[in-house]
């Protein structure tokens, strides 16, 4: 059972890490104990890898952590603790071997750790699949599992040496509904039967009520920390209910919710962990930029219905991506692509784009049936496409990427000069045109990308995960920057995302779970399907459980 | 049409200019790499360790060894027996042994049939055996044999029987299918590695002009490169001759650059990231290097590789050039190799053309 001696406890204080000049996270001080499971929450970048790799001795840093009495200041001084901690890195099925099976993996880590296969480890080994729900397929090998069990596996491999500490970077990122609510399952138990201290981050807001205590991070700081009911009383005063009012200066308004420091003539609004965040950018005095969007330059008409498509197939080998689908985006109707990792979002997207042929199907693209290549060429001046991890050229400018962009659209350089300058003012990246690629914020390179897509004035955009990794602000400022051009231009919207949260924010939603399409409809409908869900998740979860 | 083909292209230069590492690559093969191939690779015997076991009275002996001095020689080491002479030998202390038995002076003085025994280290074969001629030719001069017969030497092309500046221009050829094949095959997969790859599909412009727009730029890159090398190290350092016409030269290399390109088209189609450029263009370099007669010549080949050998367009590059630079061939009779370089160009560009044409 949990013991609370402070023996075990541990103690982080006044760590940063920093690679050359860039500080990625700064003075962090914090206690955890036996049992304990602390969440790390924030945007890519915003630190908590740092921090991890900082507790695991991995990486450098300034500052003290002490763990069962020992106290190091290094990697080198951190070895002795090794033994009692367990690390498993971001990025699903990172540490696992493709062509070893599930068992093999276990065999494998327990011999890295030099452990004595003796009854009692079997047995552990045997709670260890039972538990994770494995013990079907133990003998698959690894490259055949689906994420949330590449997850799972990665986590039980993490946890055959019983380790007293066990930190754990993003597991459930990307990662589906139910198999994410399993990984919390197995979670719980561990810190609750082994005492183990867990550290583990997440991208999801939602998964913060399931932590003891919950750390937010932003800018490679932490912002806030206390349990999730703490947290999100100490904004209560400062969350109200929407107006058509104007609100004042010194306020931020997103969705149904307006967040202000100074007491408004408005009544309160249930607030949410996401909403520290914009508090906190009110606190820093920071201003969330209203986006204008000029109506666009040329009068294209867009066709009542802009993609069409019946019976769609895509398989690699054996694997099939997508199976038989069948959607329809409108005109000016931002449709929402949802699924985990490996659901066959991007896939679906980039047959629509021509970049995979489809094996099966028909496609109808603004009014047009597509067969061949040809087809598509003439249309590709009518989309635009924002692709995941916003890829751009690494060695130009913002600016010289954008104009390169616009005179592959052959659009003259006066007008393009003039495009770029309003969207660096209009989406807020007009100190960054001088900048490389890759010294952008995410943020900002979100948006960036954005702009790209829209130099030449399409009449659709393909958006693939673009908010993956964007912090809740810049998130809530793309899908402004998304529901005005809906308004201005009146163009459809196709994005994928593997936020269930987001859903909230498209007209319509799509659910793909292993290729196939398990939902579509309105947002409205479905929460008139399932009254008793309380958010998006709760809706997808309910699909998930229907036809697993 | 125009303007997007040389935004591509200008696009692709700044990009390689920007490209710290792949400057420095591309200056060092261009000047330093080829400057060490003239002055290091060297077929001529230059300070060969010579030893000798002297059993004889001397003085016939000493006269013979007094010839061999440098530049191409090495004071010979005398042993004290032919034991410790082999041992050295082994040791690669020494490469050609000298035996002077204990009657060589005596058989010499009586004009009778006197043999001296050379122990040569055969590893180092083509040194080996050039210092062997340059022995003999020294006995021969020794003993002043009278025979009615003269040799009158007319060099051609090379008066000075200069190595280095031969060298240093094959390595220029093949350094220039090198780099036109990894540089052409890595402006492609950088943009996969990269993720702008299905941006660069989705912009409306046609397949053929990216492709070709991108080869183009590192054409050119290669293109400056030569000239670079011509100015620098070919004509400054070692003094090569340039019999023919420069812009011949240059138009040939161009036809050949592009033809390589081919060949670099078709290890991006291949290749999924950098290092694997880098594996595939040596896998299929290597043997179309060794083809063209760029290091051996081609009628000393095994029949069936010569009849290879008229595979490789380097081969037609390297008999082109050297026709242009040491023989001066005039622009009318190089046909022969334009029409192979161009021929072979054709198709290898076609193909890597279609390959990786399949993938947009």
């Amino acid at each position: 059972m949990a013991d609370f001696y402070p023996v075990d406890a541990l103690h982080v204080s006044g760590v940063s890490v920093g690679y050359k000049d860039k500080i990625a996270i700064s003075d962090v001080s914090f206690e955890a104990k036996s049992g304990e499971i602390i969440g790390f929450i924030g945007a890519d970048g915003a630190g908590k890898s740092s921090l991890m790799q900082a507790i695991a001795g991995i990486v450098r840093f300034s500052g003290e952590i002490s763990y069962l009495q020992h106290k190091y200041h290094s990697p080198k001084e951190a070895e002795k603790i090794k033994i009692h901690t367990g690390f498993m890195p971001q990025g699903i099925g990172l540490v696992l071997y493709d062509t070893l099976t599930v068992d093999e993996h276990l065999r494998f880590f327990a011999d890295l750790r030099d452990l004595k296969k003796d009854a009692a480890f079997l047995a552990y080994k045997k709670q260890l699949l039972h538990m994770s729900g494995l013990s079907a397929f133990a003998e698959r090998q690894a490259m055949n599992l689906s994420g949330g069990m590449m997850q799972k596996l990665s986590l039980i491999c993490a946890l055959l040496h019983r380790p007293k500490l066990l930190i754990l970077d993003e597991p459930t990122t990307g990662v589906d509904p139910l198999s994410r609510l399993e990984l919390w399952e197995i979670l719980r138990n561990i810190a609750k039967e082994e005492g183990t201290i867990i550290l583990v981050s997440t991208a999801y807001m939602q998964e913060a009520s399931k932590m003891d205590r919950v750390m937010l991070f932003h800018n490679s700081k932490v912002i806030a920390s206390g349990t999730s009911a703490e947290l999100i009383d100490s904004i209560r005063p400062y969350v109200y209910e929407k107006s058509l009012a104007d609100n004042d200066e010194n306020s931020i308004s997103f969705d149904k919710v307006i967040y202000s420091l100074d007491s408004l003539n408005l009544s309160l609004h249930e607030p949410t962990l996401e909403g520290l965040f914009f508090v906190n950018a009110l606190k820093e005095r920071k201003k969330i930029a209203n986006f204008a969007i000029k109506s666009r330059e040329d009068d294209e008409v867009i066709p009542e219905v802009v993609m069409e498509c019946h019976g769609v197939s895509k398989k690699f080998g054996a694997f099939v991506a997508n199976e038989k689908i069948d959607m329809q985006l409108k005109k000016g109707e931002i449709l929402g692509l949802l699924g985990a990792n490996g659901a066959g979002k991007t896939t679906f997207i980039k047959m629509l784009l021509g970049l995979y042929s489809i094996d099966e199907g028909k496609l109808t693209l603004l009014g047009q049936s597509i067969k061949s290549g040809k087809d598509r060429q003439e249309l590709k001046s009518k989309i635009g496409y924002v692709s995941q991890h916003f890829a751009l050229y690494k060695d130009m400018s913002v600016k010289e990427n954008l104009l390169y962009f616009a005179s592959m659209h052959r659009i003259e350089k006066k007008t393009a000069l003039s495009r770029i300058a309003l969207y660096a003012k209009e989406l807020g990246f007009e100190e960054y045109l001088g900048s490389f690629a890759n010294e952008l914020p995410l943020g900002v390179n979100q948006r960036f990308s954005i702009a790209a897509a829209l130099l030449h004035e399409p009449l659709v955009l393909f958006l693939d995960e673009p908010t993956s990794g964007v912090d809740t602000l810049a998130r809530a400022q793309f899908w402004q920057i998304l529901q005005k051009l809906k308004e201005v231009w009146g163009i459809s919207i196709l994005i994928t995302t593997h936020y269930m949260s987001e859903a909230q924010f498209c007209d319509r939603v799509v659910l793909l779970k292993n290729g196939q399409k398990v939902a579509d409809d309105t947002v409205s409908n479905l929460y008139e399907r399932f009254p008793k869900a309380k958010d998006f998740e709760d809706i997808f979860l309910e699909f998930y459980k229907e036809k697993a | 049409m125009k303007s997007v083909f040389f935004t591509i292209v200008f696009k692709e230069l700044k990009s390689f200019m920007r490209s710290a590492a792949l400057v420095a690559v591309v200056l060092y093969s261009f000047t330093i790499d080829i400057y060490v191939a003239g002055e290091g690779i060297d077929i001529e015997p230059r300070n060969v360790a010579v030893g000798y076991v002297d059993n004889s009275s001397g003085g016939i002996s000493k006269k013979i060894l007094s010839n061999l001095h440098s530049p191409e020689f090495v004071a010979p080491v005398q042993f004290l027996s032919q034991k410790e002479l082999s041992n050295a030998i082994y040791n690669k202390e020494i490469m050609v042994g000298l035996v002077f038995d204990n009657d060589f002076e005596k058989l010499y003085r009586e004009k009778k049939n006197t043999q001296l025994n050379v122990l040569l280290d055969a590893t180092s074969a083509s040194q080996g055996f050039t210092t062997l001629m340059y022995l003999q030719s020294i006995l021969f001069s020794f003993e002043d044999i009278q025979i009615p017969l003269d040799l009158k030497i007319h060099k051609l092309f090379n008066q000075n029987s200069d190595n280095k500046s031969f060298m240093a221009l094959s390595e220029l050829l093949s350094l220039i299918t090198m780099l036109v094949v990894i540089l052409t095959a890595i402006v492609f997969v950088k943009e996969k590695e990269d993720g702008t790859w299905d941006i660069m599909l989705l912009m409306p412009i046609d397949a053929k002009l990216t492709i070709l727009a991108k080869t183009l730029s590192q054409v050119i890159i290669v293109m400056g490169g030569v000239i670079l090398s011509l100015g620098f190290v070919i004509f400054n350092i070692f003094d090569t001759p340039m019999n023919g016409s420069f812009w011949s030269f240059i138009f040939l290399t161009f036809l050949y650059t592009f033809s390589s390109a081919g060949i670099g088209l078709f290890v991006a189609a291949i290749a999924k990231d950098v290092m694997q450029v880098a594996q595939f263009s040596i896998v299929i370099m290597i043997p179309l290097i060794f083809l063209s007669g760029a290091w051996t010549p081609i009628y000393t080949m095994y029949p069936f590789f010569q009849v290879l050998s008229f595979f490789s367009p380097l081969r037609y590059y390297i008999e082109g050039s050297e026709s242009i630079f040491y023989r001066g061939t005039s622009f009318v009779d190089l046909y022969p190799y334009y029409f192979g370089v161009v021929i072979l160009g054709f198709i290898l560009y076609i193909i890597g053309f279609k390959k990786i044409g399949r993938l947009f």
